[in-house]
């Protein structure tokens, strides 16, 4: 049970959350004004919120309250929580304009008087705000009930985003698809929750690694234990949308609204893996054995098999799902959401790497991720066509010239996406496979990199086609968005993606805090003795030479 | 093998780091460039802000020369990449931060290529200004960035900025080549010189990554560390082929066999960026990446006998093109290839100082000719075929001009005393008597190609100032400039075919009715302040060129200043003056003696041949060309000759058709078997199984709903399985 001398520093930690919650509040009262003036501010106050947020995240973490709080990652926070922040500034952006759009005009026509009922955009903004919230919060979770509130945290908003951002039928579509299957994936997470405090009678995080480390020492980690584990997993696949709870993103992305599914696609990916890391690493990569049928020991380093195998063949199905998905569409919205499956792939391999390097590589890589896609999103937010979102191929072909920034932002967020250098989306991949490639996963990194190469086919087609394709009669009819931000937002990220690589050696350091102290407080030590050798058909691969 | 000496280790010093302050000046101008043109600005605003760039960019190199302390010196800038990891049991890392490498090769460099910089534009202030507006803002961007990218180049501490360097300065010249991208041969020969461009980097790509997995480092310090240390023991073989790769990388980008053929087309460029790209210092980027890694090429004596095979081959092969073509420009490219292949020479026989030496005075007196070239073309109507002017000295305005271009011919012949002359002098010398790197051989065929250097120099010189008044504007060009500018004064760079004009321009240009004031209303443009200010500036700097050997001679001097930048350097191995003892002979005289008599026959050999054949008598040029294609044995020598050896002919049947069928099938199985069967037959999938599946689960929320419950049950089944058989 947590103390009360814990109190203190843990709500040093929860500075930056307090000032989201705040934020929101303001937000939900303004966006309520009667004054359109006061109504426009709301994306405004939101990204004062969002940067204090950050610098508040930055000034209060300290060693000292990170170790007090008794987190298994207590320097996690210090990287995610200034990540959430600064990316969150950026997906403020493209919503700007889109939201209220035929309300807000009719109000400003005098067509319609101003009723509070039937204004969302504070309710839209607080909402994203809560859940930006909910993955800071994951960072400080010490036991599974609060891993779990949080995770609902981050995923209820988006439930209603989903909804509210666009008026269209395809959107409440959208929105039902999204709540019911995350309401089935929050369903098999609590039940592995469960299953987790039946094997070891905690819910404290710090207490089932403790318990974990002490059964894996003995006869190895228990059938519920590792059942609950799987099922956990599986249930937060459904947030980082890897294989097999992935089959809701293609449709939700489309129906949502293009800032929207920019914000789904990173939000939601960063409290998953946040909780992913947490999960896993109470099992830890270390200290687990094969015992065979007379009792010896090979010990071998990684996952507990099973794990290792369930995120394995998870990883490596969603990158080439993810990539092969993607190919055949003809919506470029569907294409990003592919695409947003296929990089959950990648980012799985930092899971299997498991602290420190392959975690630190994974929060590097989300930072990369969110810069570059959101690029992409916004530059589809900063167009339109009669109205309409742009979302099909034959809307961009040509964009070049009328719309040249826009048209280059995205050739650049796809040329990113791919990794070819110099852009962030190499160094992410470069520091991931890297990590991958030391710990002896060398097939599951040709097997990535394949699949890259697969997904240059697709992300090439979307630098091409704006750029060098002929216009077509579709295209010629595209107009810019009514707001500028959605392209303002699409060039930062467009320009990011080029120049955050010069600073790579920094961002590197910075994200090697996330995994900074783990595994500092562990009670029982892995028992390393007996014979040491290749595990299992999985973890064979996990083991170094 | 191992090196001869250790290279002096770097400091590395953050104090220095103002000297960063040189690639970020034409940076800045670039970005200016850039918004001038955003902003429609029509004034002469971009070449004012490139000049004063690249003129702050050339003192801070001098400062940075002038407070040098004598070792090298790394300069970080920030840090860029910097991993390090444990892989296979040993610890590696990578590092490429934005540092800068400063020694005296580097000051050497950076010294003429600032300079030159500044003077070429201030002479393209003038010579652009017809283009005021959106295309003089673009043509000083591209100058902008390439001295920034030229500048990274020379300067960095590391393979992977050199790299990042040598593709922007190939951007520039593609950029530059194509700057009247309305003219589709222009357009052709930028595709043409980036394309063959990248075979070499690709070379030069797969060397550092080679040098990387070999020695563990891209920096140089570290790098030449490695190599005192380590050596090569030839048993090694993708270490013996480090050299090979860095080597295709320096061909392309100095335009060496095999890949030279892409620099003659780049003439279609303006005259300004032939003049400093194509002539003076992006061309000179191979010599000097070689003489940066001479440590490395140091272990590999067959890699050094390569590049002076490679190079003497250059020589004498571009001579022989230049000495038929008709274009004044390309007869000056050809020149420049041939001048590079003398560098590489240098370089081969094991005497960076001579390589180095020929590429200083190179880059005046050739930067000289071209610009002298351009003001022709400026004055008369974009003509540049030597049959179509003759006696231009007599013209008014036009005596700077020539008087100039002679001191380039000159200096391009190597004249006795001259400054090219001493650095060739030292090329050929090396080339006959440095130790175990002589190749006598190639020592004569450098003699034989100064020879027929001095007669194609002079068959230009002679044709073009001496002999009757007689100009033509080029029709195709006053067509393009009259339709581009309303009339106004044409000039601009028109790429000839020589083969096309060899049946009818010939007799044309030899027929009576073509005099003075042949095309009635066309009157020459004379050159003005800029353009005859910077030319008499240039001749200066290509005769003080000389001075460094004039010093030693008069004894005020113990060594050449050049081979003194050298000495301190990385490249010092290669840098004694060989036969310095005296002690050396050919054909049983004092070596330098010998070499003075033969240069200076060779030199004076050739301008005799085209005294006679192109100024006292020039029928009998046309008598001993007919008489040739007379022949049937020897028709194969001019026409050969006029033809390029028909070298663009074989790769285009050997390399550029089976290419273009290979595109052709990918193409081809692009549209119709990935794109048409896969994509399009990939896609109707999941409807299909959709539809299938329906009737199923009575909708796609369900669908999804059982799919992904499907999925956990299997995963969950096999999780079971798994620690059945005793997985924990």
């Amino acid at each position: 049970m947590m103390g009360m001398e814990s109190m203190g520093p843990r709500l040093g930690l929860l500075a930056p959350e307090m000032v989201l919650f705040a934020g929101a509040v303001l937000v939900s009262v303004i966006g309520l004004s009667r004054s359109a003036g006061m109504r426009r501010s709301v994306p405004l106050w939101c990204i004062v919120a969002l940067v204090a947020a950050a610098f508040v995240s930055v000034e209060t973490w300290t060693q000292e309250r990170a170790s007090a709080a008794q987190l298994l990652f207590p320097s996690m926070g210090s990287f995610v929580k200034p990540m959430l922040a600064l990316v969150g500034v950026l997906l403020v952006l493209p919503g700007i304009g889109a939201i209220d759009r035929g309300v807000e005009g009719a109000i400003a026509s005098g067509r319609q008087a101003f009723d509070a009922l039937r204004v969302m955009r504070g309710e839209h903004y607080a909402f994203a705000l809560f859940s930006i919230a909910g993955a800071m919060l994951l960072c400080g979770a010490s036991d599974l009930i609060w891993l779990f509130l949080a995770l609902e945290l981050v995923s209820l908003p988006t439930y209603i985003m989903v909804a509210l951002g666009r008026g269209s039928r395809k959107a409440q579509e959208a929105a039902v698809k999204y709540f019911f299957l995350g309401a089935l994936s929050t369903a098999l997470f609590l039940y592995g929750f469960a299953l987790i405090y039946g094997s070891t009678g905690t819910l404290q995080i710090a207490g089932i690694r403790d318990a974990f480390a002490a059964q894996a020492a003995g006869p190895g980690i228990d059938m519920t234990g590792l059942a609950g584990l799987c099922l956990a997993i599986l249930g937060l696949c459904f947030k980082i949308t890897a294989v097999p709870m992935h089959f809701y993103a293609p449709d939700v992305y489309e129906g949502a609204a293009v800032h929207v599914s920019a914000f789904l696609a990173f939000v939601p990916k960063v409290a998953g893996f946040v909780a992913l890391a947490v999960l896993l690493g109470t099992a830890g990569w270390t200290g687990h054995a094969l015992i065979a049928a007379d009792g010896v020991r090979v010990a071998y380093t990684g996952l507990p098999e099973p794990v290792a195998a369930v995120l394995w063949m998870s990883a490596v199905l969603t990158m080439t799902l993810g990539n092969v998905g993607a190919l055949m569409q003809r919506s470029i919205k569907r294409t990003l959401a592919y695409s947003s499956v296929s990089h959950s792939g990648y980012m799985m391999i930092g899971l299997i790497v498991g602290a420190p390097a392959g975690i630190n590589a994974l929060f590097f890589y989300l930072l990369c991720y969110g810069i570059m896609t959101t690029a992409s999103f916004a530059a589809l937010a900063a167009l339109e066509r009669s109205g309409e979102e742009v979302d099909s191929f034959d809307d961009i072909a040509g964009l070049r010239v009328r719309h040249p920034a826009v048209a280059w932002m995205l050739a650049i967020s796809a040329v990113s996406l791919v990794g070819i250098p110099p852009m962030v989306g190499f160094f992410g991949k470069l520091a991931l496979f890297m990590a991958a490639f030391e710990s002896g996963q060398v097939a599951l990194v040709a097997i990535a990199v394949v699949n890259s190469a697969v997904s240059a086919w697709y992300y090439l087609r979307l630098a091409i086609v704006p750029l060098v394709a002929p216009p077509s009669a579709r295209s010629a009819t595209v107009v810019s968005a009514p707001s500028r931000w959605p392209a303002i937002c699409a060039v930062v990220c467009g320009v990011g993606s080029v120049i955050v690589p010069l600073a790579a050696s920094r961002l590197l350091q910075a994200s090697e805090r996330a995994s900074e102290g783990y595994g500092a407080g562990s009670a029982v030590a892995g028992d390393e003795s007996g014979p040491k050798g290749s595990g299992g058909l999985y973890t064979s691969r996990l083991t170094r030479p | 093998m191992t090196l001869a000496q250790s290279i002096p280790t770097a400091t590395v010093s953050e104090s220095m780091s103002w000297v960063g302050l040189a690639l970020l000046f034409p940076l800045v101008s670039a970005v200016l460039c850039a918004l001038m043109a955003a902003f429609r600005f029509r004034g002469k605003g971009p070449a004012l802000v490139t000049a004063i760039a690249l003129g702050a960019s050339f003192a801070v190199i001098l400062r940075a020369y002038m407070t040098y302390s004598g070792t090298p010196v790394v300069i970080p800038i920030f840090d860029w990449i910097d991993f390090s990891w444990s892989g296979g049991g040993t610890f590696k890392s990578f590092a490429a931060n934005m540092s800068l490498y400063v020694d005296r090769l580097t000051l050497f460099w950076m010294l003429f290529v600032t300079g030159l910089g500044t003077l070429i534009t201030v002479y393209a202030s003038e010579y652009m200004e017809s283009d005021r507006g959106a295309g003089y803002c673009r043509f000083f961007f591209g100058i902008s960035i390439f001295l920034a990218s030229m500048t990274a180049l020379v300067m960095s501490d590391n393979l992977l900025m050199l790299y990042l360097g040598w593709e922007g300065v190939g951007l520039a010249s593609y950029l530059l080549i194509g700057y009247y991208y309305t003219r589709p041969s222009a357009v052709a020969a930028a595709k043409k010189a980036f394309i063959v461009n990248r075979i070499g980097d690709l070379g030069l790509a797969l060397g550092t990554f080679l040098i990387w997995s070999n020695y563990g480092t891209v920096q140089y310090d570290t790098l030449f560390a490695a190599l005192s240390s380590g050596g090569w023991s030839g048993a090694d073989w993708d270490k013996s082929l480090i050299p090979y790769l860095l080597m295709l990388g320096a061909f392309g980008k100095s335009a060496q066999i095999p890949l030279y053929v892409w620099l003659p087309d780049a003439m279609e460029g303006p005259t300004p960026v032939s003049a400093l790209i194509h002539a003076a210092t992006m061309v000179t980027a191979g010599v000097y990446h070689i003489a940066r890694m001479y440590p490395l090429f140091e272990l590999h004596p067959d890699a050094l006998a390569t590049v002076a095979w490679i190079g003497g081959g250059t020589a004498l092969l571009a001579a022989t093109i230049g000495m038929a073509q008709y274009d004044m420009k390309r007869v000056f490219a050809y020149s420049t290839i041939s001048q590079l292949g003398y560098m590489f020479l240098g370089l081969g026989v094991g005497s960076t100082f001579a390589a180095a030496y020929h590429t200083f005075t190179h880059a005046f007196f050739k930067a000289l000719l071209f610009l002298t070239a351009g003001a022709v073309m400026h004055g008369f109507g974009g003509q540049l075929d030597i049959r179509k002017l003759s006696g231009l000295l007599k013209v008014p305005g036009f005596r700077i001009v020539g008087w100039m271009m002679l001191v380039g011919c000159l200096w391009l012949s190597a004249l006795p005393y001259s400054a090219a002359f001493f650095s060739k002098d030292e090329i050929i010398l090396a080339a006959f008597i440095n130790g175990d790197r002589a190749i006598p051989a190639l020592g004569w065929i450098a003699l034989g190609t100064a020879a027929l250097t001095a007669y194609y120099t002079f068959r230009v010189w002679f044709r073009v100032w001496l002999g009757p008044v007689r100009y033509e504007p080029d029709p195709v060009e006053m067509a393009h400039m009259a339709a581009a500018h309303g009339a106004d004064h044409g000039h601009g760079d028109h790429g000839h075919d020589a083969a096309s004009h060899g049946a009818h321009g010939h007799s044309a240009s030899h027929g009576t009715g073509h005099g003075h004031g042949d095309s009635h209303d066309f009157h020459p443009h004379a050159p003005r302040l800029a353009i005859n200010g910077v030319l008499v500036i240039l001749g200066i700097g290509a005769v003080l060129a000389g001075l460094p050997n004039y010093l030693v001679m008069a004894g005020r001097e113990s060594e050449n200043w050049v081979q003194w930048m050298l000495a301190g350097s990385s490249a010092y191995q290669g840098a004694g003056v060989p036969g310095g003892d005296h002690s050396h002979t050919i054909l049983g005289m004092d070596a330098h003696r010998a070499m003075l008599l033969l240069g200076g026959c060779a030199t004076f050999g050739g301008i005799a041949v085209a005294a006679w054949l192109h100024l006292f008598s020039r029928a009998s040029a046309d008598r001993l060309r007919s008489a040739l294609l007379a022949n049937p044995l020897t028709r194969w020598i001019p026409l050969g000759a006029e033809r390029k050896w028909l070298v663009d002919e074989f790769y285009h049947w050997v390399l550029r058709l089976p290419l273009w069928i290979g595109g052709q099938i990918m193409s081809f199985a692009d549209r119709h078997v990935l794109d048409g069967a896969l994509v399009n037959g990939f896609g109707k999938l999941p409807l299909a199984l959709g539809r299938l599946f329906r009737p199923l689960y009575g909708g796609p929320l369900q669908g999804y709903a059982v799919t992904m419950a499907g999925g956990v049950a299997l995963v969950l089944a096999w999780v079971v399985w798994m620690w059945t058989r005793g997985a924990h």
